[in-house]
């Protein structure tokens, strides 16, 4: 074993440093004149500091103190210098001198400015930050509990824009870091746990909120750049949890969550109500009304209005069948870390479960995560992160609870009850007979070599491992379910497997001469993504009881399989260079160079510089002396990322399949061009790519960024300001190909985007006694995002408005209840404005209705007066016209803390201002159908209904989308129990998620997806949590 | 530690592509040719095409029509929307799957000579590419006149703007030299192979490319008049090949039964020289067919029957959508014992008890073609299948071709009494020959996406009621799509 050791010793630095080192090795001797030290490290109020971290400077040798504040020290330089560090306090410089006892008190430090904060390949002290990176304490939000964190730091940080509009359980996040800078390609920034590339923001399921110490956003260009190619959307840091206390601490903690619906559902209650307005549409539209007490077309009797008022007694409350009263979530981490001179672990176990709002609509989930950190030689540590988690997801969402309330569950057989053989809508028979169940596991691993080869130089390597696979098992009757009836029932299961390799190997280098400090790194990183799938699918089953479970029991003619894999590979060189003169100049400088598999033959490596220049204003005499500012730091920086947000193979030439009646039996045929997507009324045309482009590259984006750090009144108010231009090039885009060449097209770099904001956070200690303590954070951002350039405009096939000559395409879908799109791109606006006709009010007689341009139908009273802008006498596509912006001028947010004793109270904020919400329920809800024009109420609000009215995309629809939420109230009380054996600490709290929105919007919630549009759903849960943390 | 290893040793950024071929995986066996070929001739089967094969070749003319809410691009077809023929979508489709088709058998031609495996084989391959180019070009310059010329695969994005063609006779040059080459590669098959072309579809086409040349440029059609090409010429190669295929060959001839021709299951008859292969047993549309729901009416949703000509038999279908509509005066217009509307237009339909359950004009709005009827009919899915060539098709063009000859009194006078008519009037000059030859063929050939070919290049669209009055620019041929015109750089 200790040969085994000696061997290893020696073999290391041989077989791996060398080889990047050319054999540079420096030796390293213990100096001689040893002594021991030892010590007890205190606070201001006297109370042991319990993994303090003490250093011997100019070495990574060191201690940390145990639970009694005490250390000691063997065998160290009499001359030598032990630095005291501690989270949150003011580290100290203590000469040894001689002396065997140094007993230290450390003083807190109000602005954290001396935590190092991660940075990518590195660290480095906040106050020494010379990009835009913003902190977020993970203490601060974990109080409510998320399937993951992004969820959580809505508000958290200037410029920093998350969305949560999906509620089902598990659902993700969409995440944003100063605006969206790309159409085709990811918008999300790139999350790093523990120094691992995971991938894209939005759905980190696999950490445990609870897991987590530190993030850091970086935000602008010098920060992000040394992520090169990944860069472009912010970089989103994680460093989890490693033990740092000398003695085994225990921690558990409990939360259960219990939901309610913020606001009332839209439905109908009044049966009677409802019928008579039925009917008055249909009867408007032309049609026969259906609540006549007569049995219509497919055999469903519809009680007329006199039986709805007398005999009928059928009344179903399909909301009280389908969802849930009070879905319940629970939350259980147990945390164990403990550590002694060479080791320290830190293990936890996660348990949660959430249910939705919908009944047997459920997520579950556990893993666990260990940290283990090993002091193997005095200058060598090794570290191993393993994450594991499992999840479970029953989708029984999108229930029917709107269903006609006339309807019974079940007939006089207790058969459900069908409106027609097509009634895909019942929630009971389809909650009991349809099977849609997804399973995922996760594996995050990564393991760290960090050699400190002389005090100066340190160098690491990390293997970092991920990998995901999920299994969805799924069933469709060949009742109640439309793609089990189409197929006599379908089954299914997807099979999906991803796998992430990264190694990355860096050296930081750090010397401080006079007034002169430098610090390097260089490294580089290789990485490799491998993704499978197959998909198995079988229909026509005689005999439905196994469900997806005996797949052959299928028809096998009508069996279909898919499968398919991609590979990619990343291979990347980079470095920084901080500069310090005087602790007063700053100047960072980082390069990255990027080769891409993803990426044309022509185009395979890309380079991403960047620099920032950094002035400490408050170390100037001249500043100082004005006795206002604490600190007082301008920041200007200037860099270059990119966005490989594409799939793999784009850029290769692609034959299709298919298949031929040849002769009498079925053949695969096999050729150029193949079908990448649908297009056209219905999606029926058939997208032909498949043409190579060798010269397919990256997006780029330029970004300039402003910023100053103010401290004032001891920092007890903090000030930071950003301000930033980010400018997008060579977008991802399909353009259009000439008909002829029998394809339609292909991926090309055409088109700009910018992004322009400013960013403003103010942190205040207001109060700070013994017994009070109450602070603030206000947080306030602005983005202005613009396209500027969609390419060449035949080749993009752009529309050009023609009253404005404004050129744009339309994006995302077509909704059915307009048969148009809503939102556009176009040159000069920003992402998604929506695009119709202005409305201006209802047609009150049918003279006023002609006379505005209308004819037919839509000149009738009761309609929408649609505006003729153009003035030519009609209504036609030229009268459309930009009518809402779904971006946000403003966001903001105001956490508040109060504290006293041992309570603590926060409250934190969080609005969006001036953005538009595009409605589609404003009209034809229970809520608003009574608001309809009449000729005995000839509004000027509503129009009339009619059954059959196309309604046209109109600013009729648009609302005013601005809301402030309170989003969290905690009120948590603390136990400290000194010296007791059982516990140290125990905190218990209650804390309230979406207590309140003010807003206009009038459906349920105005936080709707990021192209603004809001299709209804359900009302945002406000929930209940009640949590304990037990420390022992 | 492993990871540097790797690292050091890798740095390949290559893409090898996994789960689709390319021209590096492909194009090495016999079964791989075979798979271009089928290929090649499934972009037909599309339903981007394969429907634009009656909205372009039977919508125009008088004998059919829509119903009023059919989609706007297929009613101006009907209507001879001729300002908004430059974005039809349907145009643009039929336009566009033309060249995938001849894309996909310019790979073939391409790259099969390189492949290892019999020559005889290679050669009926290569034919079956050259004809199917042939074809697609042959659509492509009766409907839009000068089109670009792609003579090789599309393979990188400058090859993706090809010139227009200069003249017309460049393209006939391609059309014909195609149809000869295929003429000579391709065998006769044993028997008709459902899907695929051999030998007498080429010559098939070769003479129906030079009776179109001829007697375009006879009539003063746009473009043709000035063709290098003779007229006279012309008119004796249409009925060499013509007469090729109805003597030099015992695999397809006449069907003796009317009714047979339009039998789904008799798809091997001997009529059928060239047609479309969807099958109901196709998993999406394209694989199987629903051009019966576009011929046939909408009654009440439940299964129609069909009676079987004078017999007592009755054959179910499912009803329609209207979407091809028969005019009442095209229907008039058959005499009225002839079969090809007795027994293929209905304008009645039964219960399964061959009682009458609903007839035109009181249960539906027009009599409807049966020529797409499929017995045995899944939900939508049938194997209806659009005929392209056709033996009588042949025999006519001989019979226009050559002129009042006995073999052409023989061919028109067969296909007269296999629809219960008496033989044609003998002694003809040749210009009521061919008159009553170009008359017959619109009878003959109704609802097969013919009729409109014959009226262009007899120039007479100026004689459909809606085109009346219109330039000569506008009606001969559809424009090249804006689209094309937008995106192919050498049209700018």
């Amino acid at each position: 074993m200790k040969q085994g050791r000696k061997a290893f010793e020696v073999m290391l630095p041989l077989i791996v440093f060398c080889l990047l080192l050319g054999g540079s090795l420096t030796g390293f001797a213990q100096s001689s004149g040893q002594i021991d030290v030892s010590g007890v490290v205190v606070d201001e109020s006297n109370e042991p500091l319990i993994g303090v971290s003490i250093r011997i400077d100019g070495t990574s040798l060191g201690t940390t103190t145990n639970i009694d504040g005490e250390y000691s020290i063997k065998g160290i330089a009499k001359d030598a210098t032990l630095i005291f560090s501690y989270v949150g306090m003011n580290p100290q410089k203590e000469q040894v001198k001689g002396r065997t006892k140094i007993d230290v008190v450390l003083t807190t430090d109000a602005t954290m400015l001396n935590e190092v904060v991660a940075i990518g390949y590195g660290t480095v002290k906040k106050s020494d930050l010379t990009g835009s990176v913003t902190s977020v304490k993970p203490e601060a939000i974990t109080t409510t509990p998320s399937n993951s964190v992004e969820g959580l730091l809505q508000g958290r940080a200037a410029g920093l824009s998350v969305n949560n509009s999906s509620q089902d359980p598990g659902a993700g996040s969409t995440v944003r870091i100063r605006g969206a800078s790309s159409l085709n390609g990811s918008n999300s920034p790139l999350v790093v746990v523990d120094g691992f590339p995971l991938g894209d923001a939005g759905d980190l399921k696999q950490i445990n909120p609870a897991d987590i110490v530190g993030i850091e956003i970086l935000k602008d260009a010098s920060a992000s750049a040394i992520y090169g190619s990944r860069g472009a959307n912010g970089v989103i840091m994680i460093t989890t949890k490693k033990a740092k206390e000398s003695k085994t601490i225990v921690n558990i903690r409990q939360q259960i969550t219990l939901s309610q619906k913020s606001t009332k559902l839209d439905l109908w209650r009044d049966p009677v109500l409802m019928a008579s307005l039925n009917n008055e549409g249909r009867i408007n539209g032309g049609l026969d009304p259906l609540y006549v007490g007569k049995v219509n077309s497919t055999g469903i009797y519809y009680p007329s209005i006199e039986e709805l008022m007398t005999t009928w007694d059928i009344n179903t409350r399909w909301d009280e069948i389908t969802l849930r009263d009070l879905p319940v979530s629970n939350n259980t981490t147990v945390a164990v870390q403990s550590s002694n001179e060479k080791t320290n672990f830190a293990l936890s176990a996660n348990y949660y479960t959430d249910q939705g709002l919908f009944i047997n609509d459920d997520y579950k989930k556990y893993g666990y995560h260990l940290s283990v950190e090993h002091q193997l030689f005095s200058n060598f540590k090794i570290r191993v992160m393993n994450i594991l988690s499992r999840n479970v997801r029953d989708n029984n969402s999108g229930l029917a609870y709107w269903r006609n309330p006339i309807f019974p569950v079940y007939d006089e057989n207790g058969d459900y009850y069908l409106t027609n053989s097509q009634d895909y809508e019942h929630p009971v028979a389809i909650t009991e007979h349809r099977k849609q169940q997804s399973k995922g596991i996760d594996v995050i691993s990564s393991g760290t070599l960090d050699w400190q080869i002389i005090p100066q130089l340190n160098l690491t390597t990390q293997l970092n491992y991920k990998y995901g696979s999920s299994i969805s098992d799924k069933y469709y009757p060949k009742k109640y379910t439309e793609a089990g009836t189409f197929s006599n029932g379908q089954a299914q299961i997807d099979n999906w497997q991803g796998q992430n390799l990264v190694s990355e190997t860096f050296a930081n280098y750090n010397q401080d001469f006079d007034k002169h400090s430098l610090s390097a790194m260089a490294g580089f990183s290789y990485e490799t993504y491998t993704e499978r799938s197959s998909g198995l699918t079988a229909r026509n089953f005689v005999n439905e009881t196994l469900g997806n479970e005996n797949m052959g029991a299928g028809n096998p003619e009508q069996n279909s399989l898919s499968n398919g894999k991609l590979d990619t590979k990343l291979v990347s060189y980079m470095g920084r260079v901080n500069y310090t003169f005087d602790n007063r100049y700053l100047a960072t400088v980082t390069f990255r160079a990027d080769g891409s598999s993803k990426f044309g033959k022509n185009n395979k490596w890309a380079y991403f510089p960047s620099g920032a220049i950094s002035w400490k204003a408050h170390q100037e005499e001249f500043i100082s002396r004005l006795g206002i500012f604490n600190e007082l730091k301008f920041r200007a920086s200037y860099g270059v990322s990119g966005n490989q947000g594409i799939s793999a193979y784009q850029t290769l030439s692609r034959y299709g399949t298919e298949k031929y009646y040849n002769n009498g039996s079925w053949v695969t045929t096999i050729g150029p061009g193949y079908v990448s997507g649908w297009t056209g009324q219905g999606g029926i045309n058939r997208v032909w790519s498949g043409i190579p482009n060798p010269d397919l590259k990256w997006e780029s984006t330029q970004q300039f960024d402003f910023g100053i750090d103010m401290g004032f009144f001891n920092n007890r108010l903090r000030i930071g300001f950003d301000a930033y231009i980010k400018k997008t090039k060579d977008l991802l885009r399909q353009r259009n190909l000439a008909p002829s060449s029998g394809y339609d097209r292909m991926w090309v770099n055409d088109g700009n985007i910018e992004n322009r904001g400013v960013e403003l956070s103010i942190d205040g200690i207001i109060l700070s006694t013994p017994e009070w303590r109450l602070n603030g954070t206000l947080i306030m951002s602005h983005n202005k995002n613009k396209i500027t350039n969609l390419g060449n405009t035949l080749e993009s096939g752009l529309i050009e408005d023609p009253m404005t000559g404004m050129l744009f395409e339309y994006s995302g879908n077509s909704y059915e209840k307009y048969r148009d799109y809503i939102n556009i791109l176009a040159i000069g606006q920003p992402m998604n404005v929506f695009y119709g006709y202005k409305v201006d009010g209802i047609v009150q007689t049918l003279d006023e209705g002609i006379r505005a341009g209308l004819d037919g139908e839509y000149a009738q009273p009761g309609e929408f007066k649609y505006v003729d802008l153009n003035g030519d006498g009609s209504i036609t596509e030229a009268d459309k016209t930009i009518i809402g912006d779904p971006n946000p001028d403003l966001t903001m947010s105001l956490q508040l803390n109060l504290g006293w004793r041992n309570w603590d109270l926060g409250v934190f904020f969080n609005g969006e201002f001036g953005k538009d919400v595009y409605n589609t329920k404003a009209f034809g809800e229970p809520s608003n159908q009574p608001l309809r024009w009449t000729i005995d109420n000839p509004t000027n609000k509503y129009p009339s209904l009619r059954d059959g009215r196309q309604s046209m995309v109109s600013d009729w629809w648009v609302e005013d989308g601005s809301f402030l939420r309170i989003q969290t109230l905690t009120l948590g009380y603390t136990f400290n129990f000194k010296n007791s054996w059982i516990c140290d600490k125990i905190r218990l709290y209650a804390n309230v998620s979406n207590l309140y929105t003010f807003s206009k919007f009038k459906g349920y919630d105005p936080e709707v997806g990021l192209n603004g549009v809001y299709t209804g759903g359900y009302p945002r849960l406000r929930k209940w949590t009640f949590g304990v943390d037990f420390t022992f | 530690m492993g990871g540097m290893a790797i690292m050091l040793s890798s740095c390949n950024l290559d893409e090898t592509p996994y789960g689709f071929y390319s021209e590096d995986n492909f194009y090495k066996t016999e079964a791989d040719a075979e798979a271009a070929v089928n290929y090649a001739y499934g972009c037909m089967n599309f339903l981007e095409y394969s429907r634009s094969i009656f909205f372009l070749g039977d919508m125009p003319t008088e004998a059919l029509t829509t119903k009023s809410d059919a989609t706007m691009d297929n009613q101006d077809i009907n209507n001879w929307k001729v300002s908004n023929f430059k974005t039809n979508k349907t145009l643009e489709n039929f336009f566009k799957y033309s060249f995938i088709g001849i894309n996909r058998a310019n790979a073939v031609i391409k790259n099969i000579p390189k492949c290892n495996f019999s020559q005889d084989i290679k050669d009926q391959y290569l034919g079956e590419a050259y004809f199917l180019r042939a074809y697609n070009y042959f659509s492509l310059v009766r409907n839009f006149g000068l089109v670009p010329m792609h003579n090789s695969v599309v393979e990188t994005l400058d090859q993706t703007s090809a010139p227009l063609a200069s003249d017309i006779d460049e393209l006939y040059d391609l059309i014909l030299g195609d149809c000869r080459k295929a003429a000579d590669l391709m065998p006769v098959y044993d028997a008709p192979r459902l899907g695929r072309a051999d030998k007498v579809a080429a010559k098939a086409l070769a003479a129906k490319a030079y009776l179109y040349v001829a007697s375009a440029k006879e009539h003063g059609v746009k473009l043709y008049r000035d063709m290098r090409r003779d007229t006279e010429e012309m008119y004796d190669s249409a009925a060499y090949f013509a007469n090729q295929v109805i003597t030099e060959q015992h695999v397809y001839g006449f069907e003796p039964n009317l009714l047979d021709i339009y039998d789904v299951e008799k798809a091997n008859g001997p009529e059928h020289i060239f047609m479309m292969a969807m099958d109901r047993s196709g998993t999406s549309e394209g694989e199987f067919s629903k051009i019966s729901k576009m011929f046939i009416p909408y009654i009440d949703g439940a299964t129609i029957y069909l009676k079987q000509g004078d017999s007592e038999e009755f054959i179910p279908s499912h009803d329609g959508w209207g979407e091809y509509q028969t005019t009442q005066a095209f229907y008039n217009s058959f005499e009225d014992n002839d079969k090809r509307k007795t027994h293929l237009i209905c304008d009645k339909v039964y219960n399964a008890n061959g009682e009458v359950s609903a007839k035109y004009p009181d249960n539906f709005q027009y009599p409807f073609s049966r020529k797409y009827i499929d017995p045995k009919f899944s939900g939508d899915k049938t194997s209806t299948r659009p005929f392209l060539i056709r033996f009588s098709d042949v025999a006519l063009i001989y019979a226009e071709a050559a002129g009042p000859t006995a073999q052409s009194y023989q061919l028109v006078n067969y296909i007269r009494n296999r629809a219960g008519l008496s033989d044609l009037q003998p002694n003809l000059s040749m210009t009521d020959f061919r008159e009553a030859v170009y008359k017959e063929r619109g009878f003959e050939l109704s609802h097969e996406g013919d009729r409109m070919y014959d009226i262009r290049r007899w120039n007479r669209i100026g004689e459909i009621p809606e085109a009346r009055g219109m330039s000569e620019d506008d009606i001969t041929f559809y424009p090249i799509p804006q689209a094309e015109i937008n995106l192919n750089g050498s049209l700018r």
